[in-house]
């Protein structure tokens, strides 16, 4: 039973070997004469002060959030999605009900302005 | 696949409308055809249409049917639950529509709307699934009501606070609902689940320990002791009105639930020591609630720990488990929810006059507005359980079917806290009868709505205490859906 | 055979990740170790023949929560900051307490008694997933929770707007 997930397996093996030998190989293979020119961040121009992480805006918050929420709701489109055929008018009808729903709300959200950007 | 018939939708005709209210107060909110406090006005005439149109179309018959699926009951004690969490939601918009940065917000009003659906769903639920998610859906709206004053830091600590141990509660009940899935062999409907610990091959203390997590789960719901500490702070930070929900409807809401799980999917007979954990929650939360009142000088945490008292005496009516007892709970949660919402609009009126919902503000108050001390004196004494007053009734109902059950010490029990309570509560009345007014005091700005709303509630505190028959009536058909 | 030895390297994976998120005090590299963990378990799902589950666990979780958990973690705290310490002065009492629980559960389970098994659970005819799916829109089965569900997220989603945005944005035309 766990053979049908031998290609997941075999894509989560190499995905990661990839990354490690990408990096693996530049460090083995890349030629390195670093210059105090080479090393700063910028060749012309301000050395970047503070550290490069900061506080993001909240908004990067409710996007996620929404994210979620819509996510939540694909989780429900799976296994509708999977016997559609079989479940026939009555079927569509419940899963269009229950997107419309979210719909009201990513308009509630729109709305309200809570995708603008400034 | 059954078909769609129309006594189903007639079952769920109440939480269709709340739905469709919803979908109004949505839509003329963000179109901006009716803005600000006048939101208010159109979610409690929605309320109204939809009590009045449930009243006279969807009532079921006393013993009711399982509908959808079994997920659902539609009978008398699901009924009559579901139209007082229409009418606690209509009377806390009246004493929210008036204030600030939440009367005016379309987003409170939709946020109630939720709330009151998943509650309405929490009455109806007859199966563990529905259990779980109507409980989340009447909750996480909360959450964010606790905290809906964003610009204060006190309402923001409550929202967090009623955030983190409503998610650690849920998460800990979703846990024994789980074991009681596989304890029970797979089942999820209260009945079969009802059978399948009867007749499981899981030890006895595994499924009593499964109980106990779920029960703590209903226990942070209705605020019992050990799972009350959280409703004396949110209570105080929530913006009032909130506050008065959350210890009405909320707490009924959990009350609802439990009931049909404590006498259906687990009758006391078939698990020894549940009945007897369920007698000892009683007894330490009406001690440890009516206790801690004593040093309370804020009336908000004062009413918090009052509120917890009461749910002490209505937890021993479903420690009793027969007719009388779930009457006895229907009834008290009737006459708690309307007085204790009356006790919360002298509060936000207090908070809103004076700044602070400090007991010491109360002083003087039959002086500055004589009417407004008369509603006080009403919730006050009616929470008291002095005659002739609707309290009063309630607390001899519960007391009676303790006795009735055999659990006279309970009783007793409750006796003793009540004469505490009734100290608490005089000391308020003493404070706002006779006291000096401050020098400078004038009578207290009342808004329309609230004085409607608190003077209705008044009357029905002395009308239903005097003339309890049709009100207890009630609770003897909602009685009749468990115990024919 | 070929089970238990990719159950015995995901528990291992599931641990260890778990230890990095509760014991790190870099909160990114601890949301990191969540990630992780949370993806071990969706492994488990699937060693139970929970598929949909497994599908939900990664969809959802890794997907989904991880972002929401390192966005907050972004916009709360400065990463060049002291990240102060992720246990306070009790998590002794809290390892002891969750120790006291470990050797309960374990004297629980070595207790039980073998001819009181559980029945095993029965296996699920056909595909589970489709059969969650007819379940979910059939008025006989599970149609109220389904649509309730969306109502769920509905209000969830309000709230998230108003927590983030409405508030703010009130002040701001107010003061206006």
């Amino acid at each position: 039973m766990l053979w049908q997930y031998v290609p997941i397996a075999i894509l989560l093996v190499l995905s990661t070997a990839l990354a490690v030998l990408i990096v693996l190989l530049d460090a083995l293979l890349g030629p390195r004469k670093p210059t105090f020119r080479k090393l700063s961040p910028y060749e012309s121009g301000m050395v970047p002060i503070g550290p490069g992480m900061r506080r993001q805006p909240v908004r990067f918050y409710l996007i996620a959030m929404l994210f979620l929420l819509f996510d939540v709701e694909v989780i429900f489109l799976l296994p509708w999605a999977v016997t559609f055929r079989k479940l026939g008018l009555f079927g569509l009808v419940e899963m269009l009900v229950f997107i419309a729903i979210l719909l009201v709300g990513y308009i509630y959200a729109w709305k309200k302005g809570a995708l603008e950007w400034e | 696949m059954s078909a769609l018939n129309t006594a189903m939708l007639l079952a769920l005709l109440p939480e269709l409308l709340v739905l469709a209210l919803m979908g109004v107060v949505l839509v003329a909110d963000l179109a901006g055809w009716v803005q600000g406090r006048k939101l208010g006005w159109l979610t409690v005439v929605g309320l109204a249409v939809v009590l009045a149109v449930s009243l006279s179309v969807a009532m079921p018959n006393a013993a009711g049917a399982a509908v959808w699926g079994n997920t659902l009951r539609h009978d008398a004690l699901s009924f009559v639950f579901r139209m007082l969490f229409l009418l606690a939601a209509g009377l806390t918009i009246f004493f929210s529509m008036d204030l600030p940065g939440l009367g005016d917000r379309g987003a409170f009003y939709l946020l109630l709307l939720a709330s009151v659906l998943g509650m309405m769903l929490m009455a109806m639920a007859n199966d563990l699934i529905m259990l779980f998610l109507a409980m989340e859906t009447a909750t996480i709206p909360l959450y964010v009501l606790a905290g809906f004053f964003t610009g204060r830091r006190d309402s923001v600590e409550a929202g967090f606070k009623y955030l983190l141990f409503g998610a650690l509660a849920s998460g800990v009940m979703l846990y024994g609902l789980s074991l009681l899935y596989g304890f029970s062999g797979g089942a999820v409907e209260f009945e079969a689940v009802a059978r399948g610990l009867s007749e499981t091959a899981a030890p006895r203390w595994a499924v009593l320990a499964a109980l106990m997590v779920v029960l703590a789960g209903f226990a942070f719901k209705v605020a019992a002791v050990p799972f009350h500490f959280w409703a004396p702070d949110v209570y105080q930070g929530a913006p009032t009105p909130i506050a008065a929900f959350l210890s009405t409807a909320s707490k009924a809401a959990g009350f609802a639930l439990l009931v049909r799980v404590a006498l259906v999917a687990f009758p006391g007979g078939t698990m020894p020591w549940w009945g007897a954990a369920l007698a000892a929650m009683a007894a330490a939360t009406m001690t440890l609630g009516n206790l801690l009142a004593l040093t309370q000088t804020d009336l908000k945490r004062l009413l918090a720990y009052s509120s917890i008292g009461h749910a002490g005496y209505i937890l021993m009516g479903v420690v009793a488990a027969t007719k009388l007892g779930l009457t006895a709970v229907v009834f008290y949660l009737l006459v708690y929810l309307l007085t204790n919402l009356a006790a919360f609009g002298v509060v936000t009126v207090l908070e809103r006059n004076t700044g602070s919902p400090a007991v010491a503000h109360l002083a003087g108050l039959y002086k500055r507005s004589p009417w407004l001390t008369l509603a006080t004196l009403a919730a006050f004494l009616s929470l008291a359980g002095v005659p002739p007053f609707a309290g009063f009734v309630a607390k001899v109902w519960v007391f009676m079917a303790a006795v009735e059950a055999k659990l006279e010490w309970l009783a007793v029990v409750a006796v003793l806290n009540s004469i505490v309570g009734i100290y608490y509560y005089l000391v308020v009345l003493k404070v706002a009868y006779e006291y000096d007014p401050p020098a400078d005091a004038q009578p207290l700005q009342v808004s329309r709505p609230v004085v409607w709303a608190l003077a209705a509630l008044a009357v029905f505190v002395v009308v239903a205490g005097v003339a309890f028959g049709p009100w207890f009536g009630w609770g003897q058909w909602a009685a009749m859906a468990l115990f024919p | 055979m070929v089970t238990t030895f990719v159950f015995v390297v995901a528990a291992a994976v599931l641990l260890v990740a778990a230890l990095i998120a509760v014991l790190k005090n870099n909160l990114v590299h601890a949301a990191m170790g969540l990630v992780v963990s949370l993806f071990g378990t969706a492994v488990l799902f699937v060693l139970l023949e929970a598929y949909f589950l497994a599908v939900a666990q990664v969809v959802i979780y890794v997907g989904a929560i991880a972002i929401l958990i390192v966005f907050s973690i972004m916009l709360t705290r400065r990463v060049g900051a002291q990240w102060g310490n992720q246990t306070n002065p009790t998590w002794p009492f809290a390892l002891l307490a969750a120790g006291v629980l470990t050797v309960l559960f374990a004297l629980m389970v070595r207790g039980w008694n073998p001819d009181q098994a559980l029945p095993a659970a029965e296996a699920v005819p056909g595909d589970v997933t489709a059969r969650l799916g007819a379940a979910l829109v059939n008025p006989g089965g599970y149609v109220v929770p389904f649509e309730v569900a969306s109502v769920l997220l509905l209000a969830a989603l309000i709230g998230a707007v108003y927590v983030a945005w409405g508030g703010r944005k009130a002040e701001k035309s107010t003061q206006r």
